[in-house]
């Protein structure tokens, strides 16, 4: 799963830390979704593209292991 | 209540446990650090509860969830078949005769009294919380806690 959390933040010019108490998580949650260590559930997903206004496509990309791997 | 009053408040009732293990020894009632230590669980739990700076997320349920799972693969095999084996011993379970049953089934040499059994079990689950740690400790590494950042 990538995702653009960390543009969407540049764009609101917004830190972890707020990021993470406005969405009521940790600021290492924050972190370890930007770093791609954790996903998200679908839940905590929504509430940060409704936080950003946007569509959770456009926050999320699924993409499988296999193409993953590929890229890489 | 801040976090390190709590973590300072689990060390003083640990401290309070063995002191009470120790006593339940000396008056010979094991019931006494049985029902403390449930208490004391119990006490946790609810302090716990009134911790403020202790946010606990998704993130942090689901490094737990890992982590207990993991211990519990391992752990209750060992346990298990320890326990088995102790309650057989207990049960002075004879051999299968090798030939007719005889009238008097031989008795097995006591390879572990009740005392050790029960001091084994005990390692085990002292055993047990550190592999808990362990396991935590992976998982959290596994799901970014140990990540850092420019910020």
């Amino acid at each position: 799963m990538r995702n653009k959390i960390k543009v969407f933040r540049a764009m609101h010019d917004l830190t972890q830390e707020h990021l993470a108490q406005v969405i009521g998580v940790n600021r290492q949650t924050i972190l370890a979704i930007e770093k791609g260590k954790y996903v998200p559930s679908l839940d905590l997903a929504f509430r940060i593209a409704r936080y950003f206004g946007v569509s959770i496509e456009e926050v999320f990309t699924y993409e499988d292991e296999e193409n993953a791997s590929q890229i890489k | 209540m801040k976090k390190n009053t709590f973590y300072l408040i689990i060390g003083c009732i640990a401290i309070a446990l063995v002191g009470l293990f120790w006593y339940s020894d000396v008056i010979h009632t094991p019931l006494l650090i049985e029902l403390s230590f449930i208490v004391a669980v119990a006490g946790i739990y609810l302090i716990r509860r009134q911790v403020s700076d202790l946010k606990e997320d998704e993130r942090d349920v689901k490094i737990t969830e890992q982590a207990v799972l993991r211990t519990m693969q391992v752990f209750w095999v060992v346990f298990c078949a320890f326990s088995i084996g102790a309650v057989m011993q207990l049960l002075r379970a004879p051999t299968f005769p090798r030939g007719f049953p005889t009238e008097h089934p031989p008795i097995l040499p006591e390879l572990l009294s009740p005392r050790l059994i029960g001091f084994v079990q005990l390692g085990l689950l002292c055993l047990m919380i550190f592999l808990y740690v362990g396991f935590r400790i992976y998982y959290a590494g596994k799901y970014g806690d140990w990540e850092t950042d420019e910020e």
